[in-house]
């Protein structure tokens, strides 16, 4: 089930919290499926050390493998060594919140431990427990970067618990890419370079050029790009992705998708605008079918080599990357395209770029949380502890459907990846910066975590989708989506809304 | 000994107001509040969400696409069913697997059948198209047209539940007294004027009653939309009942969703009464 | 001319027959396949055409990350099968009460309360979610499965009460006034006299009932939490990011196993004509 690693001696040198002096006395505890246990709070030796027997906890995850997977293998293993009984419920994402919610509003105590993401944390914050100093200040939770502790607090207070992260990113065909024919192809029809697109114009461009052509040698055709294109599936968040470097202008603060003060809608801003035309546009570069792809068919899409680019969360490039995939080491990562032109809401115009303004969106992210009635909460702080200590966040980043991404500094180091998962030096580097870059960078966007998120997202994919299908030009969807936005935050309340978005605002304008 | 007629009756209807009076009174109490994702609880806003509910052209429009598809799918069910029924009536070896096989459809989970055929429609990795290509047919953008889209879910809804309408009708099929045939025969009349004349008076009320039930249970059409399209592509195949889930449990909008509901609830009432009446006037003769 | 009309028979019927098993040759071809063989595109010979894997029958039965079907194979099979019998007996006897007498009341008569029984299923389930949960919150059935089955009960009784109104009034009133000319109550005709003549009816209310417990997802999913999982719910627990093709179509055939069985059952019925008037 778990890669049997071998070179030791190399993942030490790579992972400077990893102390394993001391551990070499303790018990074995690689029977999990650990390299090792990594002494601290929240270890298998310290967690093997408590006992919880005839106590019960009660955990709501996602549908398996993907978070759901390690849920469950650490709930068996937490089950093992305290003598707790623990009970998963795996749930698909398109349930997920309703299944929380119900009992959350109906006061009725369901689950203590929650996995769910995180940008519902400003539905859920009411409901969920701060986690505890003592848990604040385990070294697991202390390397944590910056970027995912801010997403995993509210108010200043932490709620979320740290076990995961995402981001979107820009996935490509490497071999395609690095082919002097295909170059020299893409020289011929556009008069440039191939290079990785560092704008959605680019983006847009080189999809169209390699689309409909059998670029693998596979006899069948192949397209150029994959996206997250279906209503209701998340396709609100890959339009933020193409929306945010033309929207976010790097010297306007407070906001990006109102303006904090007025808490007017910026969505039908020209940036918005121009995002949504070239969504359209890419239309053409999509293959059969891709104008209603799910997350599930954009992974197939690219993981299983059909289209030359793609760009979401982590999991498409994972699929590449398995160990028996046809393309495994033939794609690569890049941060998410930029814009030349921005949308300027101070001055209200166009301002051009040298370099393209990039505007990386920190999205959704698994998280986890206790809730704040939950008689359990020792054990479900220990669970979820356990659940992220060092041993085990190592064991999980090496299997790919598991869905457990960077989100720590140690995991940020390329030897890691091509030691342990047998990437190519090229593909872990370029990986490894691309989270980097997005990690540590500037102009950061993040979700919209408000109450009332959800209603905020359903009216934007419905606006889209009216645009992508033709039924409106873009300007006249996102002006339908602004005015239900005007009466989603008139429903809510304004302040609520502005008190609740000004957490996010802060995020991104430190 | 009529006084004894309450010991059959009751027993139900008590169990049944039982359970659905506290769900029904309280969803109307809901839909006069603003309960949502930031306020659960039973405030009073008065008509506020009825108002709304006028003015929301996606609620009305969802309503008409689904009397389309509605009333299109339960017709094709039908008929299918119908023609079906007669073909495994009567001398047709087999015919008893028929039957069993002509069954099975009915009896698959929806939540998990619609995801198998959203892998049946996909236009790039699905059986369909590499099938229609192989008799010569162009591949078809299944669920990424509006026209197509449509026509998937169409399909979807007449392979689960034309078995429904293929049982009722091959049961009353099967009890059908000889007789009148036999008069037919005598008189000379051909295949087409017996099924007119004949079998089709007789299934009359057979049908209504068949219909009706498909009416209602087609209407509620959510996961089979959910799944292969959400309502895409734009708004082109979004149901009533997939908008009231989008609004109630995926923007948790639960007062508006309960308007949205009742309000639903009195024109499918009101529609269904108007279409038995016309139903038994046109389909039953006998009726006393 | 007459072999003309017989093959075109013959024709449809096969045709017909290729659109119901096409979707299950697939879920079976599908079952066996990996991520690879999926995306591979439309492939459906197993070692001819991909490499075929048990993996998705395997995370059906407690496989390597997948989960164990078998408990709620057996909790399905309860609730669906008392929350049928109870809409069965309670629904079998209004049906009764509805086709044999008249009610009054106020305006509403017979047909108003066969109506008010089957406008139950108009009802989108969704806005029944908070409702149902407060309701079995009081009364402490949540994440169980008498709480199950009393909401099946409900859902369950208007297809009951629809099926056997028709079938009793297809039922000559005779035989009822002969029994009450010999002295019986009501009740006793109705055990003794009417219930044996109904049998095929139920068989097919049964049948309707249990189709509809055992595929119902809303309710099973939103009225539990960690203790109770019916089929369906424990089913799309694989239904993750990355749609597994493969455990979810070899979940559909098992879904269907049991029920399939209940198919040749019924058809039983049907072929002796036992059905007689049972949907009338």
């Amino acid at each position: 089930m778990k890669t049997k690693t071998t070179l030791r001696g190399a993942m030490l040198t790579t992972s400077a919290i990893l102390i394993s002096a001391g551990a070499a006395l303790a018990e074995d505890y690689t029977r999990f499926g650990i390299k090792e246990d990594v002494p601290g709070a929240c270890s298998f030796a310290s967690i093997d050390a408590k006992d919880y027997s005839g106590r019960t906890l009660n955990i709501i995850t996602h549908a398996i493998p993907v978070i759901g997977e390690p849920t469950a293998l650490h709930a068996q293993q937490f089950q093992e060594l305290t003598g707790a009984t623990v009970n998963v419920v795996h749930v698909p994402f398109g349930d997920l919140f309703q299944r929380i919610m119900i009992p959350f509003q109906t006061g009725q105590q369901a689950y203590d431990v929650l996995f769910f993401a995180s940008l519902w944390l400003g539905d859920f914050n009411a409901y969920l427990a701060e986690v505890p100093q003592a848990y604040q200040e385990v070294s697991g939770m202390q390397s944590v970067t910056p970027t995912y502790k801010g997403v995993a607090s509210w108010n200043g207070k932490m709620l979320n618990y740290t076990m995961d992260g995402d981001r979107h990113y820009l996935k490509f065909r490497s071999d395609v890419f690095d082919n002097p024919e295909m170059q020299a192809l893409f020289k011929e029809k556009t008069g440039r370079d191939l290079t990785v697109p560092a704008t959605w114009e680019e983006y847009n461009e080189v999809a169209a050029v390699f689309n409909n052509m059998d670029w693998d040698g596979d006899g069948a055709p192949n397209f150029g790009t994959a996206e997250v294109t279906k209503r209701d599936d998340l396709m609100f968040s890959a339009f933020i992705s193409r929306v945010a470097p033309y929207a976010k202008h790097p010297d306007v603060k407070g906001g990006f998708f109102f303006d904090l003060e007025t808490m007017e809608p910026l969505v039908n801003t020209p940036g918005w605008v121009r995002g949504l035309e070239l969504f359209v546009a890419a239309q053409a570069s999509m293959p059969p079918g891709g104008t209603s792809f799910g997350l599930g068919d954009e992974i197939f899409s690219f993981g299983g080599g059909q289209t030359l680019m793609s760009y979401s969360w982590d999991d498409a490039f994972i699929q590449a990357m398995q160990a028996d995939s046809p393309i495994r080491n033939k794609v690569a990562a890049a941060p998410l395209p930029g814009a030349r032109e921005v949308w300027n809401r101070t001055t209200g115009q166009w301002d051009t770029f040298e370099t393209p303004n990039t505007a990386p969106y920190v999205t959704w992210g698994w998280s986890s949380a206790v809730a704040a009635g939950s008689q359990n909460q020792d054990m479900a702080f220990d669970y979820l502890c356990f659940f992220s200590n060092e041993a085990n966040t190592l064991a999980d980043l090496q299997i790919g459907r598991f869905g457990v991404n960077p989100y720590r500094e140690a995991h940020f180091d390329p030897a890691f990846y091509q030691t342990e998962l047998g990437w190519d030096a090229n593909v872990a580097t370029t990986y490894t910066d691309t989270l980097k870059a997005i990690d540590g960078g500037q102009n950061q966007v993040f979700d919209l975590r408000v109450p009332g998120v959800g209603e905020f997202m359903s009216s934007l994919a419905a606006g889209v989708a009216r645009a992508q299908s033709g039924e409106a030009s873009a300007q006249e969807a996102l002006d339908g989506v602004a005015a239900e936005w005007k009466a989603i935050v008139d429903r809510i309340g304004v302040d609520r809304v502005r008190e609740a978005y000004a957490n996010v605002v802060a995020l991104e304008d430190n | 000994m009529y006084r004894q007629k309450y010991i059959f009756l009751l027993p139900g209807l008590l169990v049944l107001v039982a359970i659905i009076l506290f769900p029904l009174l309280f969803t109307i109490r809901v839909s006069f509040s603003s309960w949502d994702v930031y306020n659960p609880g039973l405030n009073w806003i008065g008509g506020e969400n009825y108002a709304r509910l006028w003015e929301d052209a996606r609620y009305w429009e969802a309503l008409i696409r689904l009397t389309f598809l509605t009333v299109a799918t339960v017709t094709l069910q039908y008929t299918l069913g119908f023609a079906l029924a007669l073909l495994v009536w009567r001398d047709i070896a087999a015919r008893r697997f028929f039957r069993v096989l002509f069954l099975v459809p009915m009896m698959t989970t929806p939540v998990v059948m619609s995801v198998i055929w959203r892998t049946i429609f996909h236009e790039s990795l699905g059986p369909l198209n590499p099938i229609l290509e192989a008799i010569g047919i162009d591949a078809q953008p299944w669920l990424s047209d509006a026209g197509f889209a449509l026509a998937a879910v169409m399909i979807v809804e007449v392979w689960q539940w034309t078995p429904f309408m293929f049982l009722l009708l091959l049961a009353g099929l099967l009890s059908l007294p000889n007789e009148p045939f036999l008069a037919a025969r005598i008189d000379g009349a051909g295949p087409i004027r017996t099924f007119l004349s004949v079998t089709l008076p007789m299934m009359g009320a057979i049908s209504v009653g068949a219909i009706l039930i498909r009416l209602i249970e087609a209407s509620k059409l959510m996961e089979t939309v959910y799944v292969l399209t959400s309502g895409g592509p734009g708004t082109a195949t979004e149901t009533t009942s997939y908008y009231i889930y989008i609004r109630g449990m995926r923007d948790f909008q639960i007062g508006y969703s309960a308007s949205l509901s009742l309000t639903y609830l009195i024109v499918m009432s009101v529609a269904l009464t108007l279409i038995a009446k016309a139903l038994i006037r046109l389909m039953v003769k006998d009726r006393t | 001319m007459r072999t003309f009309y017989l093959s075109l028979k013959y024709l449809a019927v096969v045709l017909w027959s290729a659109f119901v098993i096409f979707p299950f040759l697939w879920m079976l071809s599908t079952s066996f396949k990996t991520a690879n063989a999926v995306t591979a595109g439309a492939k459906w010979l197993p070692w001819v055409q991909f490499e075929p894997s048990l993996a998705g029958w395997q995370s059906l039965f407690g496989g390597v990350g997948g989960i164990n079907i078998v408990k709620p194979y057996l909790n399905s099979g309860i609730v669906t099968l008392s929350g049928s019998a109870i809409a069965l007996v309670l629904g079998t006897l209004a049906a009764y009460g509805l086709s044999r007498f008249t009610f009054k009341a106020g305006p509403l008569g017979n047909g108003d309360i066969t109506f008010f029984f089957i406008s139950q299923r108009i009802m989108p389930p969704i806005v029944l979610a908070i409702p149902f949960f407060l309701m079995l919150r009081f009364l402490g059935l949540l994440d169980t499965l008498p709480g199950l089955i009393l909401i099946y009960v409900a859902m369950l009784m208007p297809i009951a009460v629809w099926v056997m109104v028709d079938f009793f009034n297809s039922v000559p009133r005779g035989l009822d006034e002969m029994a009450w000319m010999d002295g019986c109550a009501p009740v006793t005709t109705f055990v003794r006299v009417i219930l044996p003549n109904a049998v095929p009816g139920l068989v097919v209310a049964a049948m309707f009932c249990v189709i509809f417990g055992w595929n119902d997802f809303f309710f099973a999913f939103t009225m539990t939490f960690t203790e109770v999982q019916l089929l369906p719910v424990s089913i799309v627990a694989l239904n993750s990011s990355v749609t597994p093709w493969w455990s979810l179509s070899a979940a559909a055939i098992v879904s269907v196993a049991p029920l399939a069985v209940l198919a040749f059952v019924v058809e039983r019925f049907l072929s002796r004509g036992g059905l007689a008037g049972a949907v009338r």
